[in-house]
């Protein structure tokens, strides 16, 4: 006998309807779904949908979310079934392995910022940035936010979409003809009504602005909140040492495939002191009754299934497996392979625009970058013609009036030399 | 006997196995004043990394392992095709990379989007929001922009949502300016009618509720609920996190919600990966459209857009255009399913009637009898506590049920068995929640055992918060 039949008739249920009588008969609906499939039908058919997609021979896309090398044994270890299909450690004492891992990512990323906290992740960098204004208004309850003029479009919308009910002003401070922040300008700026100030490094224009690194003798008693790359951070001070009372990133370059844009793993640290106003999960080390080391979810007061309305967000999943995979990508490379990944990062933006300059497609700003790179080029039809994907232009992520006519190309430690060179031939004289 | 592993684990950082991780030297002509003055990340062999993982892993419960039961999570079997289908390298795009070049990228988005919208009997989606609470802050940012369109927003600037909805909820009503006006449950653990009209107000935008509720009861005053509400002018939100107790039979369009969530990582069988990441699009009636976030996926002519078009957006909710991987798992999912997964809600439901009905001999089980997907106990008549018999249960190999929650029912245990275990499974489940009653309660406040570790100090952990492997750092209270 079938098992259902057998738990029907121990509920003296003649059949499964009856367990639905409890809905009113006019909200039954008849929904077609299609005819179910075996799994090898799903497969071709997935198959033929991957094979719309196409490849462009040349490859410079960036802007926040980078192909870069991953290590094998980062996929092996978040493909772990034990990893993978778990909950949320409700239960401490049989999720050690979860708890362990994200108390590590927590350390590796304070470690790589040099900042004493780190939650257990956010959504993205973009939400993270958002979140972290609303600590900072919780921190001093002020309300203007200086933000450089050049931030991208998006992380501006979600940043207002994110403080409704602060009635937060949003203020922007200018960049010199050299890229970089014009400290003076940003002086002015910052009064007693300053909640925080937000700071790029590197830059929305990809430029490593050593001027970021003197926000702190300036800043007075406003919140630093700073926005990083953390593969840049192989080599460039970390936001902990100039300074930063909030430091957030999207970590989709540790480790983690770009997925069309998502799932990203948003990065946020803070000051210590700072720890109860902070959103998302912590975990916290302690002992089980036995004296040995254990870990559990902690301070869990600030959160949404505890303190409801007044909670410090509303955030309940995070990204916590992709905080993993980060994790295992910054131990596989260690310091010195993560310093070499971003200086090989930056020697290929060196390459990229010796070449194109070489070339008379200029940059706009002589300057040391990171990833991304701007230049005077904007023809995004002759790219189209030689299947090329790179040249976003700056008008298309950012509202800044200057430059208009300007594109980014950008690299990684997988940028092909020759690539480069065949990117100047295509778009250069 | 159950036995979970145990390592006395290092951490990466005291490994000091010397890394072998090989990459060419650099050449390196970058000024000082741009440097960091030292980096100290973990100095570990490939090798070391990975039985690091290994062993931790093992010291790891999952729905590969056992039965799962967390009530309001939907710990259902996740399938092993949607996580090759996720790794397939064509899908593995740059967000920027244009619409010609992801044709098949966006094509996936665009039937997950037309499902939801069967699903939900609704006539747009956004795939965008990366979570539950960030799918219900999207339809909270809906309902704002909504009333600001009409000039209403002044007055509306409240939510109503019962006293047994999910934590997110008021959080993310709160987060999105709004008052939480909480109202009490009736004696049938629903919706108060009287006092939801009492509530109802100039000032009511909005009405927040799951149904079936998280007491695993299915609310069939539902229209009427929906007819205060809308002939208030105010609108209905439905929390999709128990959305897998009527998959195929009912759907939210139909009860008169005019928002949906959906929890990606619960109905859809998408890995919760140790708490993330999840997925949790947003649905709604026509007249909500022009309000969800950018872009959403149109099609023309056999091609796939990114459209922008929409007049009243709420703009961006997060970075690109959500969790793709997780939405090329789901779609896989009903794809391969498709009209069989109303046999998953029917399994689902009659698990935990079953489950229930074993069980309220042993157990006080408050409210109707009926249950959906899920249903909440009380150990109170036991003289045992919820939080005791959790750990004892981890002892046999199995999870505990959500404890204390919802929180109008005292000593609340709440199981979600899912559709994905067998009579085998929840017999034997039972059969471990009987037999702690009949345990010494010196024995079962000692429990868990068998598990990697034992009771932990959460209160000391609290005060000493230690919350990295710093080994100078001090505590953080104490500073």
């Amino acid at each position: 006998m079938n098992e259902n039949d057998v738990m029907l008739g121990a509920l003296n249920l003649g059949n499964i309807n009856e367990l639905f009588k409890d809905i009113p008969p006019d909200l039954i609906v008849n929904m077609d779904l299609g005819t179910p499939l075996t799994e090898m039908e799903l497969i071709n058919r997935i198959n033929k949908i991957k094979n719309k997609n196409n490849r462009k021979n040349l490859f410079f896309l960036g802007n926040g979310i980078y192909d870069r090398f991953i290590p094998n044994l980062v996929n092996e270890i978040i493909s772990r079934n034990e990893f993978l299909t778990s909950y949320t450690p409700y239960q401490p004492e049989i999720s050690q392995g979860i708890l362990f891992s994200l108390f590590e990512y927590q350390s590796i990323i304070s470690d790589l910022t040099e900042m004493d906290v780190t939650n257990s992740s956010m959504y993205d960098g973009f939400t993270s940035l958002a979140e972290a204004v609303r600590m900072a208004f919780r921190i001093n309850g002020k309300n203007e936010i200086l933000m450089p003029e050049n931030i991208y479009r998006s992380k501006l919308d979600i940043i207002k979409n994110y403080s409704y009910g602060l009635s937060l002003k949003f203020i922007f401070y200018n960049f010199g003809d050299n890229g970089k922040i014009d400290l003076e300008d940003l002086k002015n700026k910052i009064n007693d009504n300053t909640c925080a100030i937000i700071a790029e490094e590197p830059n929305s224009y990809g430029i490593i602005d050593e001027n970021v690194f003197k926000l702190n003798e300036i800043k007075g008693p406003s919140i630093l909140i700073t926005y990083y790359d953390p593969v840049s951070l192989g080599i460039l001070k970390p936001p902990g040492e100039y300074g930063s009372d909030i430091a957030v990133a999207e970590g989709q370059q540790l480790g983690i495939n770009m997925n069309f844009g998502g799932p990203l793993l948003g990065l946020f640290s803070f000051k210590k002191e700072y720890v109860h106003r902070s959103p998302g999960r912590l975990i916290g080390m302690g002992n089980d009754l036995n004296g040995k080391k254990a870990f559990v979810m902690t301070l869990q007061a600030r959160e949404q299934h505890i303190r409801r309305a007044k909670a410090m967000s509303n955030i309940c999943s995070n990204q916590a497996l992709l905080g993993i995979a980060a994790l295992s990508y910054l131990s596989i490379l260690g310091s010195n392979g993560l310093r070499k990944i971003a200086l090989i990062t930056m020697n290929k933006s060196k390459k990229l625009k010796n070449e194109l300059n070489k070339r008379n497609v200029k940059t706009v700003f002589d300057s040391i970058n990171f990833s991304d790179n701007l230049f005077y080029f904007d023809n995004k039809e002759l790219l189209r013609k030689n299947n090329v994907s790179g040249g976003i232009k700056l008008s298309e992520l950012s509202d800044i009036s200057k430059y208009r006519n300007t594109s980014f190309f950008s690299v990684t430690e997988k940028t092909d030399d020759n690539d480069i060179i065949e990117l100047s031939k295509i778009i250069g004289d | 006997m159950y036995r979970q592993a145990y390592y006395n684990e290092d951490f990466l950082i005291d490994y000091n196995t010397n890394n072998d991780y090989y990459l060419d030297d650099v050449e390196d002509d970058y000024p000082d004043y741009i440097k960091r003055e030292k980096l100290k990340l973990p100095d570990v062999r490939s090798v070391d990394v990975s039985r690091h993982f290994t062993r931790l892993s093992e010291m790891n419960y999952s729905v590969d392992l056992g039965m799962y039961p967390l009530g309001s999570c939907t710990m259902k079997f996740n399938p092993k095709y949607s996580d090759y289908i996720a790794s397939i390298e064509e899908f593995n795009k740059h967000p920027l990379e244009g619409e010609e070049n992801t044709q098949g990228n966006l094509e996936i988005m665009y039937n997950l989007q037309e499902y939801l919208k069967t699903i939900s009997g609704m006539a747009y989606s956004s795939l965008q929001p990366s979570a539950g609470a960030h799918g219900e802050f999207t339809g909270i940012l809906i309902i704002r922009k909504y009333f600001e369109m009409k000039n209403e927003l002044d007055r509306r600037n409240e939510i109503i949502i019962p006293d047994s909805a999910h934590g997110t909820n008021p959080a993310s009503a709160s987060m999105g300016g709004f008052a939480v006006i909480e109202i009490p449950s009736d004696e049938s653990g629903l919706v108060d009618i009287d006092a939801l009209k009492a509530a109802v107000s100039d000032h009511t935008a909005a009405f927040m509720i799951t149904n079936p509720n998280t007491l695993g009861i299915f609310d069939d005053k539902i229209k009427e609920i929906s007819e205060i509400i809308h002939n208030n002018g105010s609108l209905l939100y439905y929390d999709g996190a128990n959305l897998n107790a009527v998959l195929g039979i009912t759907t939210p369009g139909k009860m008169g919600f005019d928002i949906v969530h959906f929890n990606l990582h619960k109905t859809f069988a998408t890995p919760h990966g140790g708490g993330g990441p999840g997925s949790g699009p947003v649905a709604v009636k026509s007249f909500l459209k022009e309000f969800l976030p950018v872009p959403i996926i149109s099609m023309e002519n056999g091609q796939y857009k990114l459209d922008y078009r929409l007049k009243n957006t709420v703009g961006k909710i997060s970075s690109y255009y959500g969790s793709f991987s997780v939405l090329l798992r789901a779609y896989s999912y009903i794809l391969k399913n498709g009209n069989n997964l109303k046999n998953s809600t029917e399994k689902a439901v009659l698990n935990a009637n079953y489950m229930a009905d074993k069980l309220s001999k042993y157990y006080k089980i408050p409210y109707k009898k009926l249950k959906k997907h899920e249903f909440v106990l009380s150990t109170e008549n036991t003289g045992k506590r919820a939080l005791d018999i959790s750990k004892f249960i981890l002892d046999y190999g199995i999870h505990s049920p959500t404890t204390y929650f919802p929180l109008i029912v005292k000593e609340a245990m709440m199981l979600e068995p899912t559709e994905s275990v067998t009579k085998k499974d929840i017999d034997y489940y039972i059969s471990v929640m009987v037999k702690a009653l009949s345990t010494d309660s010196d024995i079962i406040k000692k429990s868990p055992v068998n598990t990697s570790v034992t009771r932990i100090d959460e209160i000391k952990v609290a005060r000493d918060l230690i919350l990295t492997w710093n080994k100078n750092e001090k505590t953080l209270n104490k500073i």
